[in-house]
């Protein structure tokens, strides 16, 4: 039926396909399916309710007023923030100086620490009674802070602690691009006496643009996807001020036990995510073909 | 000579206190960089009394550790995250160079699906399909085993490694494969014994960042395990909630989750940055 190439293909991705299918779509759509009933952990019956779930969360000011904007704004400060932290570090090793390959390491543990790890060390950094952060403060003459109960120091730690988590990702692509960038455009700059910044502005930006913005794209849907820090360090709170999407789903799936609401919301989560996805995914073409 | 001197850091002023600002400049990223774990470290070798004040004190002791290792749930959640990231890391690799290598030597149709489909599920947020999950583990009677930990995070890896092996292989030069089948190869000779070996470094750099994300990973662990087969994250997690005033304990767990992970990627860190400039 297929030709030799064409089963060939087949075979490298049938493993691949297999698994995805099984545990990537096939649990897709038994979500799709709960979401338009009422399939409650305490309730056996799964009675079809239509889209009364989804109404329900669209409809939920926890989820229109806290949680979108909550996690929008998360995903496009967590994204610039490492970015330009990122970009900087990349250009730092990019020079030679003695100890660069010490610094390089260092610069390379968080991408080692588990996002759990990571969670623990900064709430205990930040804890307002023992914490090292409120110690200082006091020893400065400063007043610490409750910072972890209280909505927009939570949400920027949770957002410095993200920031401090994939930083190093970002340094890392960089910097493996900058090396392979062509040098005579940088000797032709030098010979012409260009300032440092119009090499950066006009060199080394535009012909690393391919680079930052798959960077980009893949940091950003990974984003608006964050579960690990935010449940560690906050759970959500104070209050539910801190809750971002894959949390909310969470939450009303499996500690408020109503498997349908919480699957409605993650369906309408992840059909968000996809439109952004797309277009973003129609922008890196465009780039890379300009 | 080089053509291209690099240009100075802060140029206008005396060099002497250029070099001074720049290591000071390094200095203080490296801190900021290395100070949470630092400070994790530290409060690990506190003991329990001088654990809430662990800027002052000057005693120190391994007793923390010894403690969490008596813990049996603490142990068997170390071995289970060892085994569990390693089998991962395995059967990843054995799935997704393949479904890589295709993405990377064929265009057409097939090719093109095959990435978009990729493509999309990298996007579904994990919540969107591991929320479900339990249901389907738990109807296949995969729920709390091994089996059932290991296949899902096998699947999540599939769409972003065999993106990042389509890279690799497309820095590859195919032309040694087409030679290899004119002398006669097959095809799945010219990908086994040609283009696997040469995509060697690529593929360590992926088993790194592999065993590392698996090691790391919450989310699944969360959902997909309860009792039976406890995760070192999970564990941790719970720690917070459950047992948050002692941080002394708290941080020798999380030091010696640190530890294989820190291992793990010292000795792939050059196949990791070789792999990924190819």
């Amino acid at each position: 039926m297929f030709g030799e190439q064409q089963r060939f293909m087949l075979f490298l991705i049938a493993p691949a396909a297999l698994l995805m299918l099984l545990f990537q779509v096939l649990p897709i759509v038994i979500g799709a399916n709960a979401s338009f009933r009422d399939w409650a952990l305490y309730n056996p019956k799964k009675i079809w309710v239509g889209f009364s779930h989804y109404y329900a969360v669209l409809s939920d000011p926890a989820f229109l007023y806290t949680v979108l904007p909550n996690t929008f704004l998360f995903m496009i400060l967590s994204v610039a923030g490492a970015l330009v932290a990122g970009l900087a570090l990349a250009l730092l090793l990019n020079r030679p100086f003695r100890g660069q390959k010490l610094v390089q390491t260092i610069l390379l543990v968080p991408l080692m620490v588990a996002p759990v790890v990571a969670a623990i060390m900064i709430r205990w950094m930040f804890n307002d009674q023992f914490g090292i952060v409120n110690t200082v403060l006091e020893a400065i003459g400063l007043e610490g802070q409750p910072w972890l109960v209280q909505r927009w120091s939570a949400f920027g730690i949770i957002l410095l602690t993200d920031i401090w988590l994939w930083t190093p990702w970002f340094t890392l692509l960089l910097l493996a691009g900058l090396q392979s960038l062509p040098k005579e455009p940088f000797e032709a700059a030098a010979i012409d006496g260009t300032t440092t910044w119009r090499v950066f502005r006009f060199l080394t930006l535009p012909m690393l643009r391919p680079v930052i913005v798959v960077c980009v794209v893949i940091r950003a849907i990974d984003a608006f996807r964050t579960f690990d820090i935010v449940w560690t360090l906050t759970g959500g709170g104070p209050g539910r001020s801190t809750e971002l999407f894959s949390l909310y789903a969470y939450v009303h799936a499996f500690l408020n036990l109503d498997l349908g609401r919480g699957s409605a919301a993650a369906i309408i989560g992840g059909l968000i995510i996809l439109v952004i996805g797309v277009v973003l995914y129609r922008l890196v073409d465009r780039i890379a073909k300009a | 000579m080089p053509i291209v001197t690099r240009p100075d850091f802060l140029p206008g002023l005396p060099k002497w206190s250029r070099k001074t600002l720049f290591a000071l400049a390094l200095f203080g990223i490296c801190f900021a960089f290395a100070f949470p774990v630092l400070w994790l470290i530290l409060t690990s070798l506190r003991p329990e009394s001088g654990v809430y004040y662990v800027h002052r004190g000057t005693e120190f002791t391994l007793a923390s550790f010894a403690e969490v290792l008596t813990d049996d749930r603490i142990v068997s959640a170390f071995l289970n995250s060892a085994l569990i990231s390693t089998l991962a890391t395995i059967f990843s690799l054995l799935v997704t160079v393949s479904s890589g290598y295709m993405l990377s030597r064929f265009t057409g149709p097939a090719s093109r699906i095959w990435f978009g489909t990729i493509y999309v599920f990298r996007c579904i947020p994990y919540i969107s399909w591991v929320l479900p999950l339990y249901f389907v583990t738990q109807s296949w009677g995969l729920y709390d085993t091994y089996t059932g930990l290991l296949l899902p995070h096998v699947a999540v890896h599939i769409c972003f490694f065999s993106w990042l092996m389509k890279g690799f292989f497309d820095g590859i030069d195919p032309s040694m494969e087409y030679a290899a089948m004119i002398d006669g190869c097959t095809r799945w000779g010219a990908f086994i014994r040609v283009a696997i070996p040469s995509a060697l470094p690529a593929i360590s750099a992926l088993a790194v960042l592999c065993w590392l994300f698996t090691w790391n990973e919450f989310l699944f662990a969360l959902i997909l395990t309860g009792n039976r087969v406890p995760m070192i994250t999970v564990v941790m997690a719970q720690f917070v909630t459950e047992m948050g005033l002692r941080w002394n304990l708290m941080a020798a767990t999380a030091v010696m989750a640190l530890v294989p992970a820190f291992l793990v990627a010292l000795f792939g860190q050059k196949y990791v940055i070789r792999g990924l400039r190819i």
